[in-house]
């Protein structure tokens, strides 16, 4: 049932107090077991026992305190503060609870708004009042046995509570920008004691007695690994904008370039064989030999002649 | 409002990380961003607690170590004394660049990044770890990286109201100005070289010019490999050194390189002018004498043989007259071109020279102020000493191997150093190398009683030739050398040395020539073979073991 905030699986403590008939307190404790299903999810505990029972911390997903009908618990920090601790993060409290609605002569019974800061100030968030309503003629009567107390202005009130949603002792980085505002000008003064202590060591640079710290010392794992292997190659020529065959081709390049020179008719290679190795194709006979002059004769040593 | 002003220090072994840094500098100038760059080791630390924007580029070396130009400010910012907070104001941002074949890979640029992150500083950016291992090197890190790095920069410190940033195609100023001297003018007084002994030990600011004493082949005249002893003379230098110890040669280009280098831009070898700085507090470059010979400048400075970077392309293709050869030279400066770049220039090992005499049209027109900007300068070569100064005092000897390859273009590679020292003749007249030592990675017990264990094939051998002689000076007799070539009788140099040493009982020596049978025999099999005596002199005796080759 939605009122009870329990779905089917969950784990569920009520808290109730002596006040209450025992017939409600079990009506109560069947309907959520009715909710939850079978297992053993529910748990039953007095709130004079709450920290005795020393219950183990997060393990509850709901927990209602002073919804048995009847209740007149009051809810101390203390038991607050032991509710938060045994609720899970992110679970939910529902809670009952006498109020009055105006702060007064009676200490004990709180106004609603000081319920709400005090649960509040037990570890829960989004502390929301869900209702007011006025006691029952029974209620009233209870009230008046077990309090001693008889007023027109009390109110019962419900209240729901939620513990965040990180355990204690979690962390989490914060994202903190380190982008220095344009402008270099926030830059601190030097400070004239390092300054002095920096300038007595530099004036002594050729000091060889100094005492030095190892370097080694300030290398991590990161630090010892090497480059990736795949990282270390540039793209292959045929993926460059220039394509040029190799001499001993096997990939197929210099058959195609042959293929694109005979249907377009590119600038013949022979028109740069004299300006050097910067300007001739890979397949220049002169290839090696620095740049001549148009018309000088080259002797080309027997050694020298390439295949075309 | 904050300056808009941007500190980009580094650490540069090899001159890549030199080179992103200067990258970052110009880029920072097309923002309107007042920008210094310098090395580590330059800078004075003293002024980082003030500094509000820095751009850190390092390289890691070695074995996960710093280069030489940051060693001193990685010993300083490790001090267990700096205070905690002290580089609060600082925002910074740390690009890296290794090699990922090596384990402690990026390890420099990863150790930086935390420190300054626990010094008080504020990263701008995840710390970029450039790769050498990547098809595109470690620029295909680093583009996307300074990209997000210009936005973050900008956002802080947002350009002035009316300017834009200058669009690459604009021409941005020469660090140096140059102006020509009258040809009548005097001598220049400062010879670089300085023969008579400086104040300091010798160093790369300062390096001793040594008279080559003998230069002599080792290999047999039909072995593949040309393999020399050389020996220098370092009397009145103030230079000591241990075994295991490393000489720093300072090279130069041949000749012919410089006389058509000085034809493709139709310059004067003869004539001489000063450098001024365009932007006031710049250094002049180190090791130019004032006033300068353009052959100079060219013979000893700048760096023609090396293979040019992509900025070498960028900044070229702004001299371009010719529209073919600036759309190429665009093409090789952009991102979607670096596959192509490296087809053409680094895979092949195409030297400077080489690349410009493809691009005539654009090489004619450089101005001569721009050269410093274009071509970095010559950087220094390491060679392990192989002698010992106890053995020949006042003397280095090194085991050099001339560098020689085949790529596909027609003329073979050939090392700057190797070919420039081979070519000396001492024989024939004064000659003379600048060079400084620097220590080495090996070093060998000092208890006179453990023995050593060398596996030193081919040039591998000589640290462990400055070993053997060191200890022999001092009666030292546990050395094994396990020594590998490929032929007995074309490359097994010091043979003679060492059966010499073997006679007298200081030196127990085994040999693996590889190709002197049908299957090949390599130290390692040797090693297997001799597990007994290796183990006995591990175990019992506490042998140091040694690697090198």
């Amino acid at each position: 049932m939605g009122e009870y905030r329990v779905t089917p699986g969950q784990r569920v403590a009520i808290v109730w107090d002596s006040s209450s008939p025992i017939e409600a307190l079990k009506d109560l404790v069947d309907k959520i077991q009715a909710l939850v299903g079978a297992g053993n999810r529910v748990s039953v505990e007095n709130v004079n026992q709450l920290s005795q029972s020393a219950h183990k911390e997060s393990g509850f997903d709901v927990i209602l305190s002073g919804m048995v009908p009847g209740s007149t618990a009051q809810h101390s920090a203390e038991v607050l503060a032991e509710i938060a601790r045994i609720l899970k993060p992110g679970g939910c409290v529902l809670l009952k609870e006498l109020v009055v609605t105006e702060s007064g002569n009676n200490s004990r019974i709180k106004i609603a708004a000081k319920l709400l800061t005090t649960l509040t100030l037990s570890g829960l968030m989004e502390v929301k009042e869900l209702q007011k309503e006025a006691l029952t003629p029974e209620e009233a009567q209870s009230v008046q046995e077990h309090l001693g107390y008889q007023s027109n202005d009390l109110l019962i009130v419900q209240v729901e509570g939620k513990k965040p949603n990180f355990e204690v002792g979690s962390s989490s980085q914060l994202k903190l920008s380190f982008a220095k505002k344009p402008g270099a000008s926030e830059k601190p003064p030097v400070d004239p004691a390092t300054a002095k202590l920096w300038t007595l060591s530099a004036n002594d640079i050729n000091d060889e007695e100094m005492d030095l710290l190892d370097p080694d010392e300030l290398l991590d794992s990161e630090d010892l690994k090497k480059p990736d292997p795949s990282s270390l190659r540039a793209p292959s020529c045929k993926e460059m904008g220039k394509k040029k065959a190799c001499k001993n081709c096997t990939c197929g390049l210099a058959e195609e370039l042959e293929q694109e020179k005979k249907s377009t008719q590119p600038k013949s290679a022979c028109g740069n064989c004299y300006l050097g190795d910067a300007f001739r194709c890979a397949s220049c006979p002169y290839r090696g030999m620095p740049a001549f002059k148009p018309g000088e004769k080259i002797l080309l040593k027997e050694n020298q002649l390439h295949d075309a | 409002m904050a300056a808009r002003r941007l500190l980009v220090l580094f650490g540069s072994q090899t001159g890549t990380a030199q080179d992103t840094a200067e990258r970052i500098g110009r880029e920072a100038k097309r923002r309107h961003l007042q920008c210094t760059v310098e090395a580590l080791d330059s800078y004075d630390v003293a002024n980082l607690i003030s500094e509000l924007l820095v751009v850190f580029v390092c390289a890691t070396t070695g074995q996960g170590d710093p280069p030489d130009n940051m060693k001193l400010f990685w010993r300083f910012l490790f001090r267990k004394n700096l205070p905690s907070g002290a580089l609060c104001r600082l925002d910074y941002a740390v690009l890296g660049l290794g090699d990922s074949s090596y384990p402690k890979f990026n390890f420099i640029a990863k150790k930086l990044h935390k420190r300054v992150l626990q010094l008080g500083g504020n990263p701008l950016l995840p710390v970029a770890l450039g790769d050498d291992q990547h098809d595109l090197g470690p620029d295909a890190v680093i583009d996307p990286w300074l990209v997000a790095l210009w936005d973050k920069i900008l956002m802080l410190y947002p350009l002035p109201p009316g300017l834009e940033v200058i669009s690459p195609d604009v021409r941005l100023p020469p660090k140096y100005t140059l102006h020509y001297v009258a040809e009548d003018s005097p001598q220049p007084n400062g010879i670089l070289l300085q023969p008579t002994a400086p104040r300091a030990a010798p160093s790369e600011l300062c390096p001793f010019a040594a008279l080559v004493v003998s230069n002599q082949r080792l290999t047999a005249q039909s072995h593949f490999q040309d393999v020399r002893l050389i020996e220098f003379d370092v009397t009145g230098s103030g230079i000591t050194y241990s075994a295991g110890d490393v000489v720093m040669v300072q090279p130069q280009n041949c000749p012919e390189d410089v006389q058509q280098f000085c034809q493709l831009l139709r310059l004067d070898p003869d004539r001489r002018f000063v450098l001024k700085p365009t932007e006031p507090g710049t250094a002049l470059p180190a090791l130019l004498p004032q006033p300068c010979s353009i052959r100079h400048l060219v013979t000893h400075y700048l760096d023609i043989s090396c293979v040019p970077r992509r900025s070498f392309f960028q900044l070229l293709s702004c001299f371009s007259t010719s529209e073919l050869e600036r759309e190429k030279l665009q093409e090789f400066s952009s991102a979607q071109g670096q596959e192509e770049l490296y087809s053409y220039c680094n895979r092949p090992r195409r030297s400077t020279l080489e690349v410009m005499w493809d691009f005539p049209h654009t090489t004619c027109a450089i101005p001569p102020e721009y050269l410093l900007d274009l071509i970095p300068r010559i950087r220094p070569r390491a060679f392990s000493i192989a002698s010992s100064m106890l053995a020949h005092p006042d003397r280095i000897q090194i085991l050099m191997a001339v560098v020689q390859y085949k790529t596909w273009l027609s003329k073979p590679r050939r090392g700057l150093c190797s070919t420039w020292l081979a070519s000396l003749h001492p024989e024939q007249g004064d000659v003379r190398v600048p060079l400084w030592v620097k220590k080495g990675g090996l070093k060998f017990p000092s208890d006179p009683d453990t023995p050593i264990i060398m596996i030193g094939p081919g040039t591998g051998v000589a640290p462990f030739r400055a070993a053997i002689q060191e200890r022999v000076a001092q009666g030292r007799r546990g050395n094994c050398l396990f020594f590998g070539c490929r032929q007995e009788s074309k490359d097994f140099y010091c043979q003679a040395e060492w059966e010499e040493l073997v006679a007298k009982g200081f030196l127990t020596l085994f040999t693996a020539f590889s190709r002197d049978q049908e299957e090949k025999v390599y130290v390692q099999h040797r090693i297997l073979e001799n597990r007994r005596l290796v183990w006995e002199l591990l175990s019992s005796r506490n042998a140091h073991v040694y690697l090198a080759g």
